[in-house]
């Protein structure tokens, strides 16, 4: 007995690491856990940011032009606030008074590069001959008559009117633009704890990119606490239930808990010594703190329910866990590695924080494998077992669902085999309907308050997709104002977009003013002289700083800029393409342009989104169909690993089809996750199989295999509904994930015992000769 | 009052004039009845991009009356700019704009808004009325040698101004003034001036300024050539008509 013991396996490696845990526990655990908070120190370094541009690569047509833009004129990024009264106008003295009030304590704070309103814009009037550019408003205190001669001007004046005020008048608008390196969380504190206390008798909305992303950050991390303490609640009750031991329970938390760390950590420092914003904390890796949960709870429990069973058989403790360890080592490591391998396919996604997703996740996994092949036999060594425990003498309900369920594969294996076909087979006919959409808003549930206040700035007011189009070319020259002026009106025609402006503009409001006011003359000079005097007149009377935003110091660059409502994926790319066409044709009249703005980076992302899914897909099933057969040395067994992940797969995209659920940059993990956490149970199938086939009749080999490792794979799939911890997520996507895993989980697993154990029966006599 | 009065003149021994005085000697520091030269300013954004504007440059009243034709860049060429200062009434300026063939009547009602794109506003470049600040003296300091008074300036309630506060850097010995800061609304930093002078005849004039904005990151740099004084500059000059007309010399 004492020579098996110290023998542990016929393998040197797999002796060495049960040698670790069952001769040098406390050593094993101490380093462990000093190896495990040494990488969890990185957490300091850990940075939560949203930013939709950073998804972008930096070398994308798309990202190049939007950073030259934010170079030329600012960032764009900007937050809208709306205020006023529904019913009421705001053209009264009080609502005014409250703008001068809020654009004045905005534009105080040092984050604020410039804020746009009524109360800091200009107006340019001839006035008894006078050109005369003044403030629309003058001051804070207005007379109704005088606040009835802004909305006069600015009824004269509608482009500019829709940039400030409600299509009904009710609501007044501010436009802030942050400084372009500044902390856009930061920013939008300082600017809604300015904003309420001033606007405390409006109805207020807040909208733009600037706010919803300096808002995710706060959002996911209380949404990542909020779901790992749900995503643990939920395992901990499904692992009491079946283990039945406070203690076995204990040990699987304590390998989830520890590989967190790590986790967090890894990434924290991976970010320090790379700057790269491919390993910031983005919405998309919300998902992340519950994936590595349920997979380094896969592990322990595999390894607590194999030595509860052991034990139960050979009632020593050091002989179960050395039969356990010699059993699980290596299906535990190629599980690692296969979903690791999964997991690392993101890498290849052209969506930047998927590639950070990637290895972040891949490295926690990596983890998880390392505490439950060293840490956890350790500390089940040191523990005194009881065992005549329920949790070690009695199977547990899963365990005889399992025996069950292993008759039904056993006894009619085409008839399984033909339910789960005709799944596949529905789930392929949905993957057409499947719709891609990255709009940021669809994130948020309908009756949340960042979503009513984007609808209503949608409805009310300019829309919030913004448009812009870099012009290069002379911008004097009446011949390049004239055809921004035409592509202009090419993009309001779609009726979502709601306005657009440029210096061209500009220079037509400053030529009717200095003729008179002739509304005639509100076109653009025909000749470069008389622009010329336009601009030199505004300098002399005006500041030439607010077209800061419209051209560039040297008057070579030009920018457009137009607002549209939220377009579907559809609207987008027509409207992209028809742009796109106005462009090259300008482009033929020696004028360069180049279309971009959140709408094109929408388009793009799209465009990834599915490259990034399809190609995800490919690569890691063809990665894991060579490690299963390199490693269970037959090709067949490769193909069959990824005929279940695969099924799987189609089946979850042909539902999200059917059920309207959006693929986006958070969605579009799905399918790594699904072949990353569902490859466990085929390589689990296969390893006893194989393992099996060397003792067992051929005719009773299936139901043996289902016996030992049906109970593992169920109990797996069902701990692993710690993924519907995400359904509490406040992120629609998010949520979707946590519906679509659990899931994924229950046809992942019950396609390898369904599908694969039948394919293995029906093919039973090649697998076995040949095996 | 007796006690007051000690006091005042106790303090006025001691540390010599008053802030208030200082501005007033300034004020009538002897200046030339009128000025022309050609004057360059080149401007430079927080990208190191830079814009260089010439005008010829005729004026007399200490500025009051000032004429400018644009001869640089070439684009602004025949542009000419009148400028008149009206005690108590809005400056009048007007404008001639070749390429419309018209003068065009222009506001001034914004004296924070930038002259020409630089970073001197009509305020920086009208006279600051001694009536409408405070004066408060500071300690005195030495810039580049050159003792000076330090004044502390505030406009006062009513006055039409961008700033809060001025603290301006005085030569004792020519009562010129060599540096200024000027204040925002909020009191934090907005411009960093510089002066430097020449001597011309019986007379101290300035032939440089340098401003920088450092809440824009953009700066002004301001020289005067082919400096005149007294050249008997006519008040006629000062009309509509000679916007149109580039003079000779």
């Amino acid at each position: 007995m004492d020579k098996v013991i110290k023998k542990y396996s016929d393998h040197p490696l797999r002796s060495w690491f049960i040698r670790q845990s069952l001769d040098y526990p406390k050593r094993t655990i101490i380093f462990s856990i000093l190896l495990t908070l040494i990488v969890g120190s990185g957490a300091q370094f850990f940075i939560i940011d949203d930013d939709m541009i950073k998804l972008l690569p930096k070398n994308l047509d798309s990202r190049v032009s939007w950073d030259a833009i934010q170079d030329e004129f600012g960032s764009t990024e900007v937050i809208l606030v709306a205020f006023g009264k529904k019913g009421k106008s705001v053209f009264n003295p009080e609502a005014m008074a409250t703008l001068w009030d809020l654009t004045e304590a905005i534009e105080s704070t040092d984050q604020v590069e410039e804020l746009t309103s009524i109360s800091s814009a200009t107006r340019m009037d001839n006035i008894d001959g006078f050109m005369e550019i003044d403030d629309l408003q003058l001051y804070r205190d207005l007379s109704q008559q005088e606040v009835n001669k802004i909305e006069e001007y600015l009824n004269k004046n509608p482009t500019l009117k829709k940039r400030f005020v409600s299509e009904d008048d009710e609501y007044l608008l501010a436009t802030i633009q942050p400084y372009e390196s500044g902390s856009l969380n930061t920013f939008r504190d300082s600017v809604t704890a300015i904003a309420k206390p001033i606007l405390s008798n409006y109805e207020v909305h807040y909208g733009g990119q600037a706010y919803v992303t300096g808002t995710m950050p706060a959002m996911i991390r209380d949404d990542v606490v909020s779901l790992a303490r749900i995503g643990i609640l939920i395992m901990v009750t499904i692992l009491l239930l079946n283990l039945r031991s406070f203690s076995g329970v204990f040990l699987v938390i304590m390998v989830i808990g520890l590989s967190l760390v790590a986790m967090i950590g890894f990434m924290g420092w991976i970010y320090h010594l790379t700057g790269s914003d491919r390993f910031l904390f983005t919405l998309a890796n919300t998902s992340m703190p519950i994936i590595l949960l349920t997979i380094a709870n896969s592990d322990g429990v595999h390894v607590v329910s194999k030595f509860f069973k052991e034990l139960r058989l050979k009632q020593d403790s050091r002989i179960a866990l050395a039969a356990t360890m010699d059993t699980l080592l290596i299906p535990i490591f190629l599980t690692t590695i296969t979903t690791i391998a999964a997991f690392a396919t993101m890498t290849l996604s052209p969506i930047e924080p998927l590639f950070g997703y990637g290895i972040v996740i891949g490295a926690g996994i990596g983890w998880a494998w390392f505490l439950s092949s060293l840490l956890l036999p350790a500390v089940i060594s040191l523990k005194k077992w009881n065992k005549d425990s329920n949790a070690i003498t009695k199977p547990s309900i899963f365990e005889k669902i399992i025996n069950r369920f292993g008759k039904v594969v056993l006894t009619h294996p085409k008839y399984v085999f033909s339910v789960g076909v005709v799944f596949v087979i529905i789930g392929f006919t949905g993957l057409s309907k499947v719709v891609v959409d990255v709009n940021m808003v669809k994130f948020f549930k309908p009756g949340s308050e960042i979503r009513d206040s984007w609808d209503f700035l949608d409805e009310e007011m300019t829309g919030t997709i913004d448009i812009r189009v870099r012009v290069e070319g002379d911008m004097k020259n009446p011949e390049t104002l004239s055809s921004m002026i035409k592509l202009q009106s090419v993009m309001e025609e779609d009726e979502k977009v709601i306005t657009s402006y440029s210096i061209a503009n500009v220079v037509e409001q400053m030529h009717r003013a200095v003729m008179n006011d002739d509304p005639n003359y509100e076109i653009i000079p025909e000749n470069r002289e008389k622009v010329n005097n336009l601009f030199t007149m505004y300098s002399m009377s005006g500041d030439p700083d607010n077209f800061s935003t419209m051209v560039d110091y040297d008057y070579k660059v030009g920018l457009i800029t137009a607002f549209s409502k939220v377009m579907t994926t559809t609207e987008i790319f027509d409207y992209v393409e028809k742009m796109n066409q106005e462009v090259k044709l300008l482009k033929a009249a020696d004028i360069d342009l180049e279309f971009t703005g959140m709408i094109v980076i929408l388009r793009d992302l799209v465009v990834m989104i599915v490259n990034s899914s399809v190609l995800s897909i490919i690569i890691s099933l063809i990665i894991i169909g060579i490690i299963a057969s390199v490693f269970f040395k037959r090709i067949l067994w490769g193909i069959l690993a990824v005929i279940p992940l695969s099924s799987a797969v189609i089946i979850n995209f042909g539902f999200m089809g059917y059920f309207g659920i959006e693929l986006s940059h958070i969605t579009a993990l799905l399918s790594s996750i699904i072949i990353g956490v569902g490859v466990d149970f085929s390589i689990h199938y296969i390893s006893q199989f194989r393992r099996l086939s060397r003792s067992v009749d051929s005719k009773k080999l299936s139901k043996e295999v289902i016996d030992d490792v049906g109970y593992p794979i169920i109990l797996d799939a069902g701990s692993n509904m710690g993924f519907g911890a995400l359904l509490f997520s406040v992120f629609l996507p998010i949520q979707y994930i946590g519906g679509l895993m659990v899931f994924a989980m229950v046809s992942t697993s019950l396609g390898t015992l369904t599908i694969l154990a039948a394919l293995a029966e029906l093919l039973k006599h090649r697998l076995i000769n040949k095996g | 009052m007796k006690k007051y009065f000690l006091i005042y003149l106790l303090s006025s021994i001691i540390y010599g004039q008053s802030g208030i005085e200082i501005a007033k000697m300034v004020d009538t520091r002897k200046t030339p009845k009128d000025q022309s030269n050609i004057t360059k300013m080149v401007l430079t954004n927080s990208k190191g991009k830079q814009r260089t504007n010439i005008v010829r440059s005729k004026s007399m009243d200490g500025n009051k009356k000032q004429i400018m034709w644009f001869m640089e860049p070439k684009d602004d060429k025949g542009v000419a700019f009148l400028k008149i200062e009206n005690d108590g009434k809005d400056d009048e300026m007007r404008m001639w704009l070749p390429a419309f063939k018209k003068v065009r009547r222009i506001s001034s009602k914004k004296r924070g808004d930038s002259f020409m794109g630089s970073d001197l506003s009509y305020e920086d470049l009208s006279t600051r009325e001694i009536a409408d600040h405070d004066y408060s003296r500071l300690d005195d300091q030495t810039i580049n040698s050159k003792l000076c008074y330090v004044l502390e300036i505030f406009p006062k309630k009513g006055t039409n101004s961008s700033y809060s506060k001025h603290i301006s850097w005085i030569e004792q010995s020519t009562l010129m003034i060599l540096k200024e800061e000027s204040f925002d609304k909020r009191g934090q930093l907005k411009k960093k001036k510089e002066f430097s002078n020449k001597e011309l005849y019986e007379y101290l004039v300035m032939k440089r300024i340098f401003v920088e904005d450092v809440q824009k990151k953009h700066s002004t740099e301001v020289t005067f050539e082919e400096l005149k004084v007294d050249t008997g500059i006519s008040i006629n000059l000062f009309q509509e008509k000679n916007l149109k007309r580039l003079p000779k010399n």
